[in-house]
């Protein structure tokens, strides 16, 4: 019998972890596609929903920052076109990192009663916020030719970045997700990050508004450089990226990446008795 | 004959529960003020080592298994028997991987299911079709083998009028149902089932348990049936 022989063992590290991910494929994509189906299952307007809510924000940033503030914006680009281009990682980044760290506990009978790796679950709720961003994507298009602003080639270095925002947020997603199952506190925790994220974050206002010296330092906050790199792919030469710190966002983004991953396979096989 | 599919040693699986203190019948706001300070430190004590938050005054060490050893050959079809609170289900729970043994260990072969509950998963916005799926993969099917099966279980479950209805339309008796249907087809090498579940239908255990040359691990409380 050379098939799989299995030991279970207190504290043992299962050695083929990765490729029973693998494995476990068909799960991930029935789960994502559950999210999906399920997202505005019963509601009268439906998928405008991922459409609308950006679009209001939009609408009330530009009027604030750019209007009653007076902000300057990128180049000759359009206030609302430089929002827009920010408020697009920003937006998948937050349902990501939210979806991803109460995922767990909204799977709590799935863990309880069947095995499987783990990782599926949050991994798999990224893509409902994924399906999002690309619907809302098309309100950029709109923008953009209503703007007549005509991308420049860097756009289809895009897809990198969309990858570079949602690992920026399973990283933290990770971490508080396994928290979440032990402390519940954590579930009232995401919203305030969120809330107070949009403000830290450049997505009102351009990055090239923080004084020089400070630059750095801003982009300890990791979406500082997605955000940076969604609107040099959009806006091209008009938001050139700052290289030093897209590069300490870069680390930051693997430093919690790392920590996501390690916390959450370390607290792995006890969900089950503290879910 | 030695072809041992799984093997237990010593297994064992200590869980802490909390007791709550018992009160007089008259408790003074000061004490009130008290125990909700003790408690809040505890907790943040728990916070800051990382242990898991228990509700109650008392801790207490509890081992729903303690040096449990056996072997269970291929083809085999073993009961375990025990009262409630005997340890049955975390056995289970072991074997099926959902959690991990506190001491001892287990070595399987082979391809395992394990029916904890019928219909994990089931999601009440979806129909029956897209549940059949949804729960399937749960259980560890996969698409081909559903598809190939799909008819059979609509037929087994009978409910093929309302096939594109959400199943938070069906009436109970549909929704179990359709949620044994999944889990008779089910074609493991060693299939594990609690009891509760089994004892409803007999269709199912005509289907699933009786099946020549499979092992299988069953847990009930009595031997009657």
């Amino acid at each position: 019998m050379s098939e799989s022989v299995i030991i279970l063992e207190p504290g043992r590290a299962e050695k083929n972890y990765w490729t029973d991910l693998w494995r476990y494929r068909e799960l991930f994509l029935i789960l994502a596609w559950r999210d999906v189906a399920v997202r505005y299952k019963q509601t009268i307007i439906g998928v405008a929903w991922a459409v609308i809510r950006p679009f209001l924000t939009v609408v009330v940033f530009t009027v604030i920052f750019g209007k009653l503030a007076g902000l300057p914006s990128d180049g000759t680009v359009p206030y609302a076109l430089m929002v827009f281009a920010g408020m697009l990682p920003w937006y998948l980044f937050s349902t990501s990192l939210g979806e991803a760290s109460n995922s767990l506990v909204t799977n709590a009978n799935l863990i309880s009663k069947v095995y499987f790796p783990r990782l599926i679950v949050p991994c798999a709720s990224l893509v409902v916020s994924l399906i999002d961003f690309l619907i809302s994507f098309v309100i950029l298009a709109g923008m953009m030719l209503w703007y007549r602003f005509s991308p420049s080639p860097q756009i289809l270095l895009l897809p990198l970045f969309i990858v570079l925002a949602l690992l920026a947020s399973i990283g933290p997603g990770l971490w508080i997700t396994s928290l979440n199952v032990k402390y519940r506190d954590f579930r009232y925790v995401i919203p305030f990050i969120v809330q107070f994220g949009l403000y830290v974050s450049p997505v009102g206002f351009s990055s090239s508004v923080v004084p020089e010296k400070w630059r750095l330092l801003y982009n300890l906050n990791p979406m500082v450089g997605v955000i940076d790199g969604f609107r040099w792919c959009i806006l091209g030469g008009n938001s050139p990226i700052y290289v030093p710190g897209f590069l300490l966002s870069l680390a930051i983004i693997a430093f919690f990446l790392y920590l996501g991953i390690t916390r959450f396979r370390k607290m792995e096989k006890t969900f089950a008795d503290l879910i | 004959m030695s072809d041992i599919v799984i093997k237990a040693e010593t297994l064992g699986k200590k869980y802490v529960i909390g007791h709550q203190a018992e009160r007089g019948s008259y408790t003074a706001l000061r004490d009130v003020l008290m125990q909700n300070a003790r408690t809040l430190w505890k907790k943040t004590k728990d916070l800051a080592t990382g242990n898991p938050i228990i509700q109650g005054d008392t801790m207490e060490e509890v081992w729903a298994l303690r040096d449990v050893s056996f072997e269970i050959r291929r083809g085999e079809a073993v009961g375990i028997i025990g009262r409630n609170g005997a340890g049955k289900s975390t056995l289970l729970k072991i074997l099926s991987r959902i959690t991990e043994p506190t001491t001892g260990r287990v070595t399987i072969k082979d391809r395992v299911a394990s029916l904890l509950e019928v219909g994990t998963g089931f999601h009440p916005e979806l129909t029956g079709r897209e549940n059949i799926y949804l729960n399937g993969t749960i259980l560890g099917m996969t698409r081909v083998e559903i598809k190939r099966k799909f008819d059979e279980i609509v037929a087994f479950a009978e409910i093929e009028r309302f096939l594109d209805t959400p199943v938070k339309r069906y009436s109970s008796g549909m929704y179990v149902r359709l949620a044994f249907a999944v889990a008779a087809h089910l074609e493991p090498e060693i299939l594990m089932v609690d009891e509760v579940l089994a004892m409803g239908d007999a269709a199912f255990q005509r289907k699933c348990l009786a099946k020549e040359g499979r092992t299988v691990l069953f847990v009930s409380h009595s031997m009657v049936w």
